[in-house]
């Protein structure tokens, strides 16, 4: 389908140009051209009548569906819930104590929300167990001080636009690296986090 | 954590990012800023309660369920219209092929028994008079439009949808999309220069 197809009045003209000017004042042709003069008549009352519509169907009452439509969609996506993966914080004789990433992520995207001018988006976590001994090494024997697993966060935010990006992010940064401790005991080693979008404020 | 309320300012890209890692609450958010409007587009290309309400459930559960492979956030709004208006010529195929196939005069009068959002005459003469003879003209007309051109119409003109997006949508340029809405409008203008 091409330009052609748009329909044409007698005078050569198309309703696609008339269309783009019609809160315009009309052009000398327009005031003279009867096939014009008539089809900005009815363009004109198009516009009004579309504008009006618009308006009423927005603030239509009985153009909303019925209200226990949310609960039906929502009945579902809580029933059809994507688990998340869960992260093994540690693991003893009496049994292991997972965490899910969704909880975490959830602290993680509290503690941005005291910062402003960003907004947290996806967020993976991934766990690096205390390192790896090093062959031969009775694991038991080396000191408690970095036992236990160490996060590794990876934030995505949208960031408003014309902050300091750099600040922000650090200050971030900072946030979570303290509400991680506090909120579930646990450390994170390495935060990382992308500002993948910018917003307008 | 997951009834945790959004940040009042959250932009929507945000919200859906959110929605994609399970967050329920982000979910209903767009379930609530979406709703509305996908209902407003279903009804008026089906003319049916009924089934536009069935449109606007289907289309958002299978948001939820094909959410995670969305690449960009930001691209949820065209998306879930495509999915709604897809749905939406689906139907109209489906009922057109139905009703070639109906020869029973009670399925006749079954098929016909639409509902219209149109105060019957002579019951609520508030709300009758609000309804302008234009508005009334332009929604009869509006009926007769050719499906693909309906949706065209909607999407641009009350919906406020790009014509990127809603040459994707139906599958065409977005010059023919220009194209085609340029021949809605002019059906539109020229029945209702017939109206009445």
């Amino acid at each position: 389908m091409a330009l052609e197809d748009i329909p044409l009045l007698g005078c050569g003209r198309h309703i696609d140009q008339l269309w783009a000017t019609l809160h315009q004042p009309p052009t000398t042709h327009e005031q003279q051209c009867e096939q014009c003069k008539m089809a900005r008549t009815s363009l004109q009352r198009l516009s009004e009548a579309t504008r009006s519509l618009r308006e009423q169907d927005l603030n239509d009452p009985a153009l909303k569906p019925r209200p226990g439509i949310t609960n039906a969609i929502m009945d579902v996506a809580r029933a059809e819930i994507r688990r998340s993966k869960r992260i093994i914080l540690g693991s003893t004789e009496e049994g292991t104590t997972e965490i899910s990433e969704q909880a975490l992520s959830a602290l993680i995207r509290l503690a941005a929300t005291a910062i402003p001018g960003v907004h947290s988006r996806r967020c993976h976590i991934e766990v690096r167990s205390s390192d790896p001994s090093p062959a031969g090494e009775d694991p038991r024997s080396r000191g408690t001080a970095d036992a236990g697993p160490h996060l590794i966060i990876n934030l995505r935010v949208a960031a408003a636009a014309g902050i300091d990006i750099p600040r922000t992010v650090q200050t971030l940064r900072q946030e979570i690296s303290s509400a991680i401790p506090a909120g579930a005991g646990i450390r994170a080693e390495i935060i990382n986090i992308t500002v993948e979008d910018l917003y307008d404020v | 954590m997951n009834d945790h309320s959004l940040e009042p300012d959250l932009d929507e890209g945000s919200v859906v990012a959110r929605a994609q890692d399970g967050d329920l609450s982000a979910f209903e958010h767009l379930v609530n800023t979406y709703q509305g409007r996908l209902f407003r587009l279903a009804y008026r290309m089906l003319k049916d309660r009924g089934d536009a309400e069935d449109i606007v459930q289907e289309t958002l559960t299978i948001s939820w369920r094909r959410l995670p492979m969305l690449t960009d956030v930001n691209a949820f709004g065209g998306w879930i219209y495509r999915l709604a208006t897809n749905k939406c010529l689906d139907l109209l195929r489906k009922r057109s092929s139905h009703a070639a196939d109906i020869t029973d005069p009670e399925d006749i009068h079954a098929a016909s028994e639409t509902e219209s959002l149109r105060p019957p005459a002579g019951i609520d003469p508030a709300h009758e008079a609000e309804w302008s003879a234009e508005q009334e003209g332009l929604t009869a007309v509006l009926d007769t439009l050719p499906p693909m051109q309906r949706a065209c119409w909607l999407l641009r003109e009350m919906h406020d949808r790009s014509y990127t997006e809603i040459g994707a949508t139906l599958k065409m340029s977005p010059t023919a999309v220009r194209g085609t809405l340029a021949r809605a409008r002019h059906h539109i203008a020229e029945g209702m220069s017939q109206w009445r």
